[in-house]
């Protein structure tokens, strides 16, 4: 199994029996040389995962790249341009099928890509079965931050990071709130004392009575309701254990400090949406919540499948163009231009900061950029867009192209994934989506 | 007038026949919706006031986020806006003395005023007495945090944000106890059905009556729950409360987030959504509560609700210079009845075109309850370009008529949509497209039930049976918080009679859903 204790087993232990005390024992397996609380990675420094999601897919035959294999055996395609800055950090994966049953347009694929298994679908409302890929990660390595997983949304919906059926992480709209609750009160500096507040304490003993209440009334409900409950029940272990953390000492992390506070808002501009603006003073937050180890799974959800947002600069909604725009589709590509060009942005943000020698934050990442489909119009599942940026720690090949010559399981490149954050899953996914393999070509 | 006539249409329910019994699911615990948890604190606390408007987010599900709230989960996201919520409403009131002495009441700041504060709030908030035992915990905690802080009302403050924390507050627990006239049945405490009632009617929290009624163990009574719920029905915050069963019901929460060009659309604005929205409630309050029209009506009636925007949306003179005041539509203003509204119209569209298809498949779903398949996968779904050949949206739309495998889904929606025509992406009526005339008629799937025009639609839909019988439906499914299962089939039978027994007015099918079984009665928990 993993080498991190997982979410829910350090929750559990933690927290069994009555009030916590502040001051959680120190797990020798975190602790790297300097006593602070790093995973074991050769940098020293954590491993972070990070999703880039946008809807609606791309027009495969101008974003696979040109050539195949390493440096100047591969050339960015069109849509991919905007990452030639950052593409010898880059790992281009083209040719990958989602292996779940296209039935549902649009949700099929996002089931597929994101939790590897079909979705579950009643009437016009569609769930996962299983977690989101962040979520599946979040459960291994988010219980060594203040934050399990932190999730944003661009265009205002909740997103799609699943802990489960019918119980999504809703995303943070605002650039603002998010800055305010990860660098506004309670933020402590590296090399700065925490402030000991009493009320921390105090707001420990109310969530024991909640936790406690939960579980009486826990045992008097039906089946169905005691699954919605202990899922309740984990977010308030969660946020207890956030508290203790609050009074400890943070990460001993040299780079981290505050980032650029955002607007106030983002409101659109002729009936366009700030997009660009609104995404930089996300990734800006995200960039510096990896720095100053808050968290080490964040997801990014630009747009959203079937989202019909008008892109500035597109003369329809951006679902109404993917499936009514004739020829070649150049509305819909610069579209994906404007998200790739978001993704690029998010990127060289890591890139430029540094951590530990001649490294950057970036080479201790992997961040993953797809969509539900590939080419909107037709909601096809083969030629699937997957990006990762970062070699997480060495983990990835890095400028490289990999091109699947038999559309092989988009499922397994998650499962890289999870393999590349610590994890050692039997198999990932569920039913056509299964697999128990990673995508070893990609792997150093 | 209004109030008199709800009386007589209660008459009218408790005379109608023993309501059929019912086999019901196992019960399960309804989150409260970001609405109704904004409602309570306000009950709870004083209109004045200032809820948080970052809670967990309400996600409908089966068509509804009544029954959403039923099946999704609090997320770890959730716990922490709830627990910043409860803190920044209590702090409110504890920082303004005046405020605070009135919500606590004793002044003594000694435990027994904690433990008599505490009691009633819980009454109150968790819609129940509270044990002792849980007495104790919460005036355990206020003392703790009185001696830790320094200040009695600080004690206070700690222990009232948790019992909004509390799942005891966040989640409607009904479960039902044994129902003494049924072997082996189940049925709703009468302090949940005091919620049940308070919920549906006011989408808030009981009062002191209501409570009060549960406490003398009126509501588990027939003659009890009907003068209860008469006395709720009467109230003006009846209103909101059947409003946001019909907003639920039509999906209005969609209207305020829709996306529109504003270059192609000029008379759209981040305030008309909004606005559109109200215009459609307000008919359907005034169709309940004033009118007390027949729920068909609504669908041909002339009459609406307008402000200065909308009115100017609609071409018509406004009736006031701000605010909304009602106007009837002559014929020639091309417009009648809910499917006229711009609310409908507008959702039912694209950022910069109508679509009929949206349109047809919203009435076919939503109105009229007739479930259509998702459109396959793996289709190229593209609808050809406008152009010289095919200037219209009728005409671009034959192509989904001329092939088989579009044609088997979209001829049951595209004929339909096509009937409203005359309004474009927001609902404003045009006569042409792209400068072609508009053909506006239609027919509901095969040439069936054919049209003229959104007149002609508008009678077909008043006078089609699964019009009253879907809002009926949903109705029940909003109040029970589950879709309908097999056992509650025959209850809903019933209250389609019922419905049509009285003249489908929507007040008197209040009345019977809540005397209804499927209401009243429990299914086992497992």
């Amino acid at each position: 199994m993993s080498k991190y204790p997982t979410r829910r087993s350090v929750l559990r232990g933690l927290l069994a029996g009555s009030v916590v005390s502040v001051g959680l024992p120190p797990l020798e397996c975190m602790m790297n040389a300097q006593g602070t609380a790093y995973a074991g990675t050769a940098s020293g420094f954590p491993t972070r995962f990070g999703l880039v999601f946008w809807g609606n897919g791309n027009v495969p035959d101008l974003w696979t790249p040109t050539g195949e294999g390493f440096a100047d055996d591969w050339a960015l395609s069109e849509q991919l341009e905007a990452l030639a800055p950052i593409k010898h950090k880059l790992l281009a994966v083209s040719g990958m099928s989602v292996k779940v049953p296209n039935v549902l347009p649009h949700y099929s694929g996002l089931a597929g890509i994101l939790s590897c298994a079909p979705g579950i679908t009643t009437g016009d409302e569609s769930t996962m079965q299983v977690p989101s890929i962040d979520q599946i990660i979040a459960n291994e390595v988010g219980s060594q931050t203040l934050y399990g997983s932190l999730e944003v949304s661009v265009d205002g919906g909740i997103g799609n990071s699943h802990n489960g059926p019918h119980n999504v992480n809703p995303a943070e709209e605002s650039p603002h709130a998010l800055f305010e609750r990860l660098f506004g009160v309670g933020f402590t500096l590296p090399g700065d004392t925490p402030i000991i507040d009493p009320k921390i304490g105090l707001r420990r003993s109310i969530l024991d009575a909640v936790l406690n209440e939960t579980n009486a009334l826990s045992a008097r409900v039906g089946a169905a309701d005691k699954a919605r409950l202990e899922q309740h029940l984990d977010g308030i272990r969660s946020l207890e254990l956030r508290l203790a953390r609050m009074e400890e000492d943070p990460p001993n992390l040299a780079s981290c400090g505050y980032p650029t506070e955002p607007e106030a808002s983002y409101p659109e501009i002729d009936g366009r949406p700030q997009f660009s603006a609104k995404s930089r003073a996300f990734a800006d937050i995200l960039v510096m919540a990896y720095a100053c180890d808050q968290t080490r799974v964040a997801s990014n959800w630009l747009s959203r499948p079937v989202g019909n947002t008008l892109f500035p600069g597109a003369s329809a909604g951006h679902h109404n163009l993917t499936h009514d725009e004739p020829g070649d589709q150049p509305e819909v590509r610069a579209i994906v231009t404007q998200v790739i060009e978001e993704y690029s942005y998010f990127l060289q943000a890591l890139d430029a900061v540094p951590e530990g020698a001649d490294q950057t934050l970036l080479d201790h990442c992997a961040i993953l950029a797809t969509s539900e489909v590939s080419l909107g119009k037709t909601h096809s599942l083969d030629e699937m867009p997957l990006l990762i940026g970062g070699s997480a720690n060495g983990f990835f090949h890095q400028d490289m192209h990999y091109r699947s010559a038999g559309q092989e399981n988009a499922s397994q490149v998650m499962m890289s994934l999870t393999r590349a954050m610590g994890l050692s899953l039997a198999e990932i996914g569920a039913e056509e989506g299964l697999t128990s393999d990673s995508l070893a070509d990609i792997e150093v | 007038m209004p109030r008199l006539s709800l009386l007589l249409l209660v008459a009218l329910a408790s005379c109608s026949s023993e309501p059929p019994e019912v086999e019901p699911p196992s019960p399960t615990l309804r989150r409260l919706t970001q609405v109704q948890y904004t409602n309570a604190l306000h009950d709870l606390f004083g209109e004045q006031l200032l809820v948080s408007d970052r809670l967990e987010p309400d996600v409908a599900a089966e068509g509804l986020i009544e029954i959403g709230s039923s099946i999704t989960t609090i997320s770890p996201r959730g716990v922490e806006l709830y627990e910043a919520a409860a803190f920044d409403a209590v702090a409110q009131v504890m920082d303004d003395p005046a405020w605070r002495d009135e919500v606590v009441g004793c002044t003594t700041e000694d435990t027994a005023c904690a433990e008599s504060f505490l009691e009633d709030f819980g009454l109150h908030a968790w819609r129940r007495p509270l044990s002792s035992d849980e007495l104790a915990v919460w005036v355990g905690i206020s003392d703790a945090a009185s001696d830790e802080l320094g200040s009695f009302h600080s004690g206070l403050q700690f222990a009232v944000a948790g019992m909004l924390q509390s799942p005891n507050f966040l989640y409607r627990v009904e479960l039902g106890e044994t129902d003494p006239d049924r072997s082996g049945g189940y049925r709703f405490t009468d302090y949940e059905m005091a919620e049940r009632l308070s919920f549906l009617l006011w989408n808030t929290i009981p009062d002191d009556e209501l409570l009060g009624a549960a406490a003398a163990g009126n509501l588990t009574n027939r003659d009890g729950l009907i003068e209860q719920t008469e006395r709720l029905l009467a109230d003006d915050r009846a209103r909101h409360g059947l409003r946001t069963f019909f907003g639920d019901y039509l999906e209005l929460y969609e209207v305020a987030h829709v996306s529109k060009d504003p270059f192609l659309f000029n008379h759209w604005s981040p305030e008309i959504g909004p606005a559109a929205e109200e215009e459609t409630l307000r008919l359907f309050e005034d169709w309940v509560f004033d009118t007390d029209g027949d729920y068909r009506d609504l669908f041909t009636t002339k009459k609406t609700w307008v402000n200065p925007e909308l009115a100017a949306l609609y071409n018509v003179r406004s009736p006031v210079r701000e605010g909304f005041d009602s106007i009837e539509f002559s014929d020639s203003d091309g417009r009648v009845g809910l499917l006229g509204h711009a609310s409908l119209l507008a959702m039912n569209a694209h950022p910069t075109q109508s679509s009929p298809t949206l349109r047809g498949k919203f009435i076919r779903e939503v109105v009229l309850c007739q479930p259509l398949p998702p459109p396959p996968a793996g289709l190229n779904t593209a609808i050809p370009e406008a152009d010289q050949d095919l200037p219209t949206m009728r005409d671009r739309l034959t192509f989904h008529m001329e092939n088989p495998a579009c044609a088997t889904c979209h001829a049951f929606t595209d004929p339909i949509g096509l009937g409203l025509e005359n309004y474009d992406g927001i609902g404003r009526y045009r006569t042409v497209d792209n400068d072609f005339p508009i053909d506006p008629s239609g027919d509901f799937g095969n040439g069936e039930d054919t049209f003229d025009d959104s007149f002609g639609l508008a009678e077909r839909i008043a006078k089609h049976e699964d019009t009253p019988n879907c809002m009926k439906t949903h109705l029940y499914r909003y109040a029970t918080g589950h879709r309908e299962s097999v056992g509650e089939a025959d209850a809903l039978i019933a209250l389609g009679d019922d419905f049509k027994r009285g003249n489908y007015r929507v007040a008197s099918l209040v009345v019977d859903t809540v005397l209804s079984n499927g209401f009243r009665k429990a299914g086992a928990v497992e």
